[in-house]
């Protein structure tokens, strides 16, 4: 008996590096009830803190994000040419901004009974895979808030979310472009950087 | 002060906006649009004339009316014009061949007006009845008219030839408008014109601080008005917006691309 529970132990230690490898659907449920998990234990600490629970998403989140190749998909075109320790920076500068505007979101749900995660549906294959979740807003409405994944070698990962149909690259994407050819890649990272850009798409 | 004064403070106001939205104004040449806003100059003005007027009357209104108005109030407010709205959405369910649909939405049309005071408390959601958002110009998409060119109305926003006809003939049954022409002087439309821009004051912010306003709206709108349409987001086309200039680790491209 005794031994039947190390052995189960050992193989929950021994699953826990290697959770980069499960699927979108399982990754999704699992930082969402992570992070529900954090907030539900010391939501006054966080609401008088934001910084606090910016970087307990930002622990979370930023291992299961794609984060350059999400800003190389923001910048597309206008990557080219452009060192990659830039766009790297550029990346970095972008994803921080989501999780701050993320972080602040969260704080507005009662419950993590708000977030229900649908079912695998559609066009998804090896290479990527777009997860369905229902967000049911205070004023009992709900929304659609859409992630999708690519496979990368580190396992699934996120590289863009999509709000009632809104996408995030695609939205940015525009506006970045259109910053980048008026003022140039440097000063368009300088003011990404100073947080002077703003990333918000939700719609709801 | 009368109907016919206001409105004439009103134009004038609106053309001192549009003056002002004219000269500043940019937009690309022709061969660099989208193909879904091929008439961008014309839109930019209209979206600056449109945010002028925002700026100068409706935003303050709607600052005003949020600032007095509890928020219990307020929601009771909303639901009753959404409430108000059902009509066009059954309407269109059963012309997009939707029949149970059509009959939740009825359900909840009269759940809500009969116990939920007029449709000032939404007593539906409460009870699981779904919620639909359907208008003429999404009835057209279904039965067809995929794509239609983007245009923003003076004062209504952003839309697309198809939508602004659709709307047109949504008005035609919907019951607010109809008692806005019987009987101008009980409905209450500037209310509702409020209440609705009340609504989306949260999202100013991001308005204010995106780099290209017009450009934030319209795609954010194809974007979501597609959703609507379609009931399910769509995937962009991520192969076609990386930069063709690959980088080593990246997998040859159309390789066991999305089914």
């Amino acid at each position: 008996m005794n031994r039947i529970l190390l052995a189960a132990f050992a193989l929950l230690l021994a699953s826990t590096p290697t959770r980069a490898l499960d699927g979108p659907v399982e990754i999704v449920r699992e930082t969402s009830n992570e992070i529900f998990g954090q907030i539900e234990l010391s939501r006054e600490h966080f609401e008088e803190n934001p910084d606090a629970l910016r970087n307990v998403v930002r622990e979370l989140m930023l291992p299961r994000i794609d984060v350059v190749y999400s800003g190389r998909l923001v910048l597309g075109r206008a990557a080219r040419g452009i060192e990659r320790d830039k766009v790297i920076a550029f990346s970095d500068a972008l994803s921080e901004l989501l999780i701050e505007r993320y972080a602040t979101g969260l704080l507005e749900f009662r419950t993590r009974d708000q977030i229900e995660v649908l079912p695998l549906e559609g066009d998804n294959s090896e290479r990527m895979t777009k997860v369905r979740t229902r967000v049911t807003l205070n004023n009992g409405k709900t929304a659609p808030v859409d992630y999708v994944f690519r496979n990368t070698d580190e396992g699934w990962k996120i590289f863009d979310v999509i709000v009632e149909g809104i996408s995030y690259v695609a939205t940015f994407r525009n506006q970045i472009g259109e910053q980048i050819r008026a003022d140039g890649f440097d000063a368009t990272l300088e003011r990404l950087k100073a947080g002077r850009l703003d990333l918000e798409v939700e719609d709801v | 002060m009368t109907l016919h004064n206001a409105l004439a403070r009103f134009s004038t106001l609106a053309a001192v906006a549009l003056l002002t939205a004219c000269a500043t104004v940019k937009a690309p040449p022709p061969e660099e649009r989208i193909p879904e806003d091929p008439w961008e100059p014309l839109n930019r003005n209209i979206y600056a004339f449109n945010r002028g007027v925002d700026k100068a009357v409706l935003r303050p209104l709607a600052r005003g009316y949020d600032y007095v108005t509890p928020e219990p109030v307020e929601r009771g407010i909303a639901n009753f014009f959404d409430n108000i709205r059902s009509l066009p959405d059954i309407a269109n369910l059963l012309l997009q061949g939707r029949p149970m649909n059509a009959l939740r939405m009825t359900e909840r049309f009269f759940v809500n007006t009969v116990f939920g005071i007029g449709g000032i408390v939404d007593v539906a959601t409460d009870a699981g009845i779904p919620d639909f958002d359907e208008d003429l110009g999404q009835t057209l998409a279904v039965w067809g008219w995929a794509d239609s060119p983007f245009l923003m109305l003076p004062f209504l926003g952003p839309s697309t030839v198809r939508d602004t006809l659709g709307m047109a003939g949504d008005s035609t049954y919907d019951i607010a408008w109809q008692r806005t022409l019987d009987s101008a002087k009980y409905y209450p439309l500037p209310l509702d014109i409020i209440q609705l821009r009340a609504r989306l004051l949260d999202r100013d912010a991001d308005l204010d601080a995106a780099y290209d306003e017009y450009l934030l709206v319209r795609d954010a709108w194809l974007q979501r008005r597609a959703y609507k349409i379609s009931g399910e987001s769509a995937t962009p086309d991520y192969d076609a917006l990386l930069d063709e200039d690959p980088w080593e680790d990246d997998p040859p491209p159309g390789d066991d691309a999305r089914n």
